[in-house]
Order: C-alpha cells, then structure tokens, then sequence
C-alpha cells in the first residue's frame, strides 16, 4: 500500500462481512474494512429502465366505443332493397373483458346529417335584423354549392381541370330565360331544357378535353368563359342593356309575402344542394369513380393496361355533370327570374375557385364548407367593403400555400407530418443498448446470445466500476487467495471467460521464466505467444495476466 | 375598311399580346408556374407608369421605365409569395395556378382600394406625328408600339442566348430536374425568370395603355388573350408564340373585315381549338418538343 492516492478512507467506511459467521465456523475476524463494492443492481436498473420520453398522443384513433345492444348487435339498417349498410360499424366482443361492443368506423355521414338538419333549421334561429339578408344569402349558397359540388366532380373525380363550369351554367340560364321571355316556356320546363343545353355544352367543351391534357385545358377554358361573356354581352337577343336577361317565368309567386318568397327559394335551392349531393355519391362513390381512383394523374397507362378505360370514364362524367350544370343553370333561371352577365365574370370564376379551393379539392364536403364560408363573407359582412374581397384571396392563399388539400385535407396532413416527425426524432434518440444493435438482432437465430451479450455488457459496464489502484495493489500483494470482494468479483469474470482468446502462462524452464501465452480456442491449433516478455517467478506472471485483463475490460 | 388599315392594327395589337404570351410561355416552361397573375402584374406596371407620369415628369423612357421596373418587381412578389414556398411541394401546378390567382384577386382588390374605380390615361409617349408608307398613313403610336415590342423582344431573346443566366433559363426550361442536379439554383432562376417576364408584362402595360384605359381589372382581357396566344403557339416556345401572334392577329383582321367585330373572339377560339385539336402542344409541337409537364 505506497499508494499516494485516498486509499485509507473508503477501507474504513465499507465493512467486509465474514459469510461463515452466520452459521458459527468463522475462524477468522466476523467483519473487515475493506474496498467498497457499489450494488450491481443498480447497473442492471439503469440499463433496463425505458429512458425514452413518452406522451399521452398516440397513433391510435379515438372511436367513441357504445354498448351494443344484445340480440340486436348484429342488426343493421340497410339503404333499403340493397343490402349496403348505412353506417359501416364495427361489433365484436371485447378481447380482454369479453363484453360486445361497437364502434362506429366513419361517422361521416352522422355529420353529413347534423349539417342538413342545420341548414334545414337554419331559418328559424337566424336573428330578426339579418333574417333577409341571410335568407338570400342562403339561397345563393345552395344554388353555389350545387354548382361547386358538380365542379368538384369534374375536378376531382374526372380529374379534368375545367374552369367553364360557370359558363356551361350561365349558358343555360341564359337559353331558358330566352325561351320563357320570348315563348313564355313555363317555369317547370326551364330545368330540363337547362339539361338539354349543359350536354350540348359539355359535349361541345369535351371534344378539346379528350386531346388536351392538364392545363392547356384549364387554360382554354379560361378562354372560353371569357368567349361566352363577350358574347351574351354583346348579343342583341340577350339584352345587352340591363346588365342581364330578366323576366323569366318563375315558381316564386310575386303576390306572395316577401318572407315566403324567400323561404321557398331556401328551401329549394336546399333542395337543389342536396340533389348535387346525391349526384356525388353516385358518381364518386359508385363505379365511375371507382375506376377513376385506380387511374390517378401520372399513372393512367398502368389503369389503361389493367383493363380500365378511363378516358371513357372521364367523358361520361363531364357529360353527366354538364348536364347537371344545365339543370342547375335551368333552375337558377326560374328562381331569380333570369340571369346576370356577371356570371361569366372572371370574377365569378374565382369566387368558384376559392370556394372549393379552401374547403378541399374533389370533396364534396369541402365543396359546401368553402361555399359556405366565401357566400358568408361576401354576401352578410357587406359592411367590410372591398376587404371582404381581401380576406377571401387571403384565406384562399394562406389554404394553397400550407394546406395539401385545404381544410378537409387537414388531418391527413398533419398525420402524415406526425409521423414524419416521429421518424426523425426516433432516429435522433437510438442508443445502442446491448452489445447487439436492433438490426442485427433480427439476424441472430440464436436469441439466447443475444441475451447473453447483453447481460455481458452490463457486468462489464459494472466490473469497470470496480476496478482501482487499491484492487491492483492487492492482487500485486498476493495474486491468489482470499480478496477483497471486488477483486475476487473481477477475477471471477475473468476466469469464466471463453477459451477462445483467453490468456495462459507458458513455463519456459523447470523454474521459470513465464510467458504469457493466449490459447487458439480451436481444437489443434496451438497456443500464440502474446509477447516476448518474460516474468521471473510465477506471481509476477499472475499480475501481469491480471492487468492484461483489466487493460482488455477497460477498453471495451 | 381597309384591308391594309385591318392588319397593320392585327400586327399592333399582336405585338402587345405576344409580348404577354411569351411572358407567360416562358414562366410556364422554366418554373412549371402557370402565372395567371399577369393581369395583376399589368394593372400594377400600368398604375406605377401612371404615377411616374402625373407626378415627376412625361418623359417616355422614364414613363417607360417605372412600367417595366413595376412589373418587374410585381413578378419578383409572385416568385416569392408562390413560387418560392410551393415549388417543392405536392400537387405545385395546381396549386401554384390557384395562389396566383388569389394574388390577382387581393392585388386589384387593394389597387380598387388605393387608386379608386376611375379608369386613368397616360400621355401620349410617341407623339403625334404620322408617316405615310406603302400608301397608308400610319400613326407614332403604332410604330411606335411595334418597335418597342420588338426591341423588347429582341433584347430578351438575346439576354437568353448570350447570357450565363439565360444559359440557366434555357436549361431549366429543357429539363428543370437534371439543371438542378448541375447546381443551377431553382430558386434563384426563378426570381430572374419572374422579374424578366414581369417586365415583358410591365411593357406591354404601357404600349397598351396608348389604346385603353388603366384601371384595377384592365389586365384581365390582355392575360386571356396572352394566355391564348401562349397556348396555340406551344407553352414554352418563343417562335410558337410569335407565330401564333401573328395568326391570330390576322384571324382578327380577317374576321372583322367579312363578319363584324362582335364575332372576333368566337373565330379567335375556334381557331385556337382546332389547332389544339390538331397539334395538343400547339404550332410549337411542329417547331420543336416543348415542356412534358
């Protein structure tokens, strides 16, 4: 013990317990001072415990989970005589508490529901100062959101980027009226004959549709809307002096009182909404569209070579919608009595766009939300002035510029950054817990040296903590013998080690000297000489093993 | 009319619109923007002219000059509030359109707000001088208008050949993808591709502010014809659009002289629609391969 280091004070605080005193054969001293030994558990807790920080968010969605109602838990209501189900809910019995429960996987159309019955109501908690404005500004949002919803159908689902679904409708306003102020055509034709000019239309604006792709056809159809404008402007028939075509027959009885006039182009431009609706879900959701998600932008030719023809797929819906377009063209006629040139407007056009472009493109939900909120900004915040406007281009920048796919397309969005964000934190927090990385882990048969290797490093990572001058200076005293309990903690890993690599002495004399030598680990392979040095008697020879190991434990 | 009286006015107003249609070509073919803001970018360099003329001086080049910077920065202002943000991002064509459309539609809002509805008139810049030529009579601002147009023209196409950054424009317009792999920066392109086609736009502002008035919606009919141009000559293709100018301007002459004025745009149309039909890439798909989206 020359040792200059602090070696007096830990022999005094730590207490060797003699084990044999316990059952009486102690021959020695029951207690000694001796180096102090940390607990090994506290290695094996530190390298178990899960260090990685963890939230209450998770992937998992939140379904609301209902009780089932016993017999009944496997009735469904059904759209009646088919056998789709109206609500896609799930029943089954819970795993772990066997009860039978259901959950509701799209609830959708539960909102959808709440969302009509609103607007249904909605004239009845409108407040008394604002009830006309806000009854007119309703009418124009069902008859809007028509329109936008057949768009939206063009758009998304045929993917054919049309920008003259307004003018497809202005035209056929525009027809009808003339047919009802010229010939007095009654006001339950004007819808039909709307649909007969939206397919000569549609059929008209389609032929360039199948050749062009992209935004050429977007672009010409700019152009055309503006053809159609300078046209019914500058025609005499159309009356270019009063800013539109007025006069038209219409199911608005003028004798009626102002609030009943109003009521009823509500509730049937309500209507109207709701027959676009319908005319979605069973354009998008049945085959049409069906084909048509097979056959996304880019990737036409592998739908064409399985078979699908979506070109065809994509004529018939503009043409259906055309129609429809025509048909709402027809009615928008008959409600207001005729129509106004500013419906060819380029700003029409991007009132349009901005609706469904805040709401999300090829949504039919997003259709009716986006309209819902510029129709409320331009038409009931009339005090803003011009600002409205403003405020439209800014929501419909602000959604383009950060959104994928405006609102509704929100919570994939951010889905998709979440998971994005999980991946890169993930990787910034990998540690290399065990001797045996993740990866390779996957590789290793035998799962058992897996764990081996990992228990290996962690009684290393504690055997480190042992070692210090005051356990050298011991084992230089008197290599073999009783120790202290970490030296004879450490000897005993390094006598337990593998063959393979593991160290020996080699007597060159009958009396010495010794070299260390380190056995092959195979079978008839000799032993290799580590090093030339030699060592005089046999317990300077043990040391010098001994500090070889501690070097080798130390390095690792 | 006459006929030589017809397409002297065709080759005016064509040289206007062209100068539109190139603008929008080239933006299309280097950035992959369809910039349907150059109707903002028009009223803003005609209202920047019309400020430099009521109140500095009424010298044409100054007057000229403010249009064309206007413009220019009016298109630097797109690049960064949408090409800039949205050009690595999904779904960019689609939305890059919509954005510069939101941005048309604030800019002539708050135009409305600042200048008011009255429409203004700038001074005439080229004088009141005639020349007689050919037997016809022929007024300054016409040649006046042609020749500013086509030195425009001309310095652009010369600037794209001759210059390193040009080099880079023509790059980005043959391939965008591999001219970003040899270390031509996307973003930076983009702000000289948009501060030129701005200032092509700015121009035109004011040649054409000799015929029509300026107010907060005056761009939108040259950005339709623009865009029609650029679309039956071939997005991307300078000779496309130049031709396609031209062939339009006489479909005018030649409409207004046999049918009447009000059916110009019908005949504009079906002629860009059969040609479309014909060639979906326009005149330019015979000239050479324009941009594969």
């Amino acid at each position: 013990m020359t040792d200059s280091k602090p070696n007096s004070t830990p022999e005094s605080s730590y207490l060797w317990k003699n084990p044999l005193t316990a059952w009486g054969t102690a021959t020695a001293n029951a207690e000694a001072p001796s180096i102090p030994v940390p607990d090994p558990a506290t290695v094996w807790r530190e390298s178990t415990t899960f260090k990685v920080q963890t939230y209450l968010v998770g992937r998992l969605k939140y379904f609301i989970v209902w009780p089932t109602h016993r017999k009944a838990t496997w009735d469904r209501l059904r759209w009646w005589p088919t056998r789709r189900n109206i609500l896609n809910i799930r029943a089954h019995y819970n795993p772990k508490t066997d009860v039978s429960e259901k959950k509701i996987l799209d609830r959708k159309p539960i909102y959808w529901l709440f969302a009509l019955v609103a607007l249904l109501l909605g004239p009845l908690i409108f407040p008394d100062n604002q009830m006309n404005a806000l009854m007119t500004a309703g009418a124009t949002f069902g008859v809007f959101a028509a329109i936008n919803v057949c768009w939206t159908l063009i758009i998304g689902t045929a993917g054919i980027f049309s920008l003259a679904s307004y003018a497809v409708v202005g035209t056929a306003a525009f027809v009808t009226s003339l047919l009802s102020v010229k010939y007095g055509v009654p006001w339950y034709v004007l819808p039909p004959i709307g649909a007969v000019v939206g397919l000569l239309f549609g059929a008209l604006i389609a032929a360039p549709a199948l050749r062009l792709d992209g935004f050429y056809f977007a672009l010409l159809t700019l152009g055309l809307n503006e053809l159609f404008r300078v046209f019914f402007t500058t025609s005499k028939q159309f009356g270019s002096a009063s800013g539109g075509l007025y006069g038209a027959d219409s199911f608005i009885m003028e004798s009626w009182a102002p609030l009943t006039q109003s009521m009823v182009a509500y509730y049937s431009s309500l209507g109207l909404l709701f027959g676009a609706l319908l005319l979605f879900r069973f354009i998008n959701g049945k085959q049409l569209g069906r084909v048509l998600r097979m056959a996304p932008e880019k990737r036409e030719a592998f739908a064409a070579a399985c078979g699908v023809d979506y070109r065809r797929a994509r004529i018939t819906i503009f043409i259906l919608t055309s129609i429809a377009l025509g048909f709402i063209g027809g009615f928008y006629a008959a409600q207001y009595r005729g129509v106004a040139y500013a419906i060819f407007d380029f700003h029409t056009v991007l009132m349009g766009l901005a609706m469904i472009t805040i709401g999300g493109i090829g949504k039919a939900e997003g259709a009716v939300l986006g309209t819902l909120m510029v129709i409320f900004m331009r038409d009931v915040l009339i005090e803003w002035g011009s600002w409205r406007y403003v405020g439209i281009g800014m929501a419909m920048l602000l959604v383009v510029l950060f959104l994928n796919n405006g609102y509704f397309g929100i919570r994939r969005q951010f889905a998709a950054w979440r998971s994005k964000k999980r991946g890169e934190w993930r990787s910034t927090r990998a540690e290399k817990g065990g001797e045996v990385l993740p990866e390779e882990a996957t590789e290793i048969s035998d799962k058992d040296s897996i764990y081996f290797r990992r228990f290996d490093k962690m009684q290393r990572d504690y055997l480190k903590t042992l070692i210090s001058p005051q356990i050298i200076d011991e084992h230089r005293a008197q290599p073999l013998g009783q120790h202290s309990e970490a030296l004879e903690r450490v000897l005993l890993y390094f006598r337990r080690s593998k063959m393979d690599d593991k160290y020996a002495l080699h007597r060159a004399g009958p009396q010495g000297p010794f070299k260390i030598i380190a056995f092959s680990g195979v079978r008839g392979v000799s032993p290799r000489l580590v090093d030339d040095r030699e060592y005089p008697t046999l317990s300077d020879a043990y040391h010098a093993i001994f500090m070889r190991r501690v070097h080798d434990l130390m390095e690792t | 009319m006459d006929i030589a009286f017809l397409i002297t006015n065709a080759i005016v107003v064509a040289s206007i619109y062209g100068l539109i249609a190139i603008a929008v070509s080239i933006t299309w073919s280097s950035l992959g923007l369809v910039n349907l803001g150059y109707g903002f970018i028009f009223s803003v360099a005609g209202y920047a002219a019309w400020l430099v003329a009521d109140n500095v001086s009424s010298n044409p080049i100054l007057i000229m000059g403010a249009g064309i910077l206007g413009g220019s920065l009016t298109g630097v202002l797109i690049c960064l509030v949408v090409f800039i943000p949205l050009h690595d991002k999904p779904a960019f064509t689609t939305r890059g359109l919509i954005a510069t459309l939101a941005i048309s539609l604030i800019g002539s809002q708050v135009l409305l707000m600042m200048f008011g509805p009255t429409a203004k008139a700038l001074p005439e810049l080229f004088g009141r001088w005639k020349l007689k030529m050919l037997g016809m009579t022929i007024s300054a601002d016409k040649i006046g208008i042609v020749v500013c147009s086509v030195l425009m023209l001309g310095i652009v196409v010369m600037w794209m050949r001759g210059s390193r950054r040009g080099l880079e424009i023509r790059a980005m317009m043959m391939n965008p993808h591999a001219a970003s792999i040899v270390g031509i920066g996307i973003r930076s392109t983009g702000i000289y591709v948009m501060a030129l086609t701005g200032a092509m736009a700015g121009l035109a502002a004011v040649l054409l502010s000799q015929t029509y008035y300026i107010s907060p919606f005056s761009g939108l009919t040259p950005l339709i014809k623009g865009v029609s141009i650029a679309l039956c000559g071939g997005l991307g293709s300078v000779q496309g659009a130049v031709i396609a100018a031209i062939l339009l301007g006489l479909v005018e002459a030649a409409t207004n002289k046999y049918l009447g004025g009000q059916y110009v745009l019908i005949t504009q149309f079906l002629f860009i629609i059969i040609v479309l039909i014909v060639r979906p890439r326009g005149i330019a798909g015979l000239l050479d391969k324009a941009r594969e989206q």
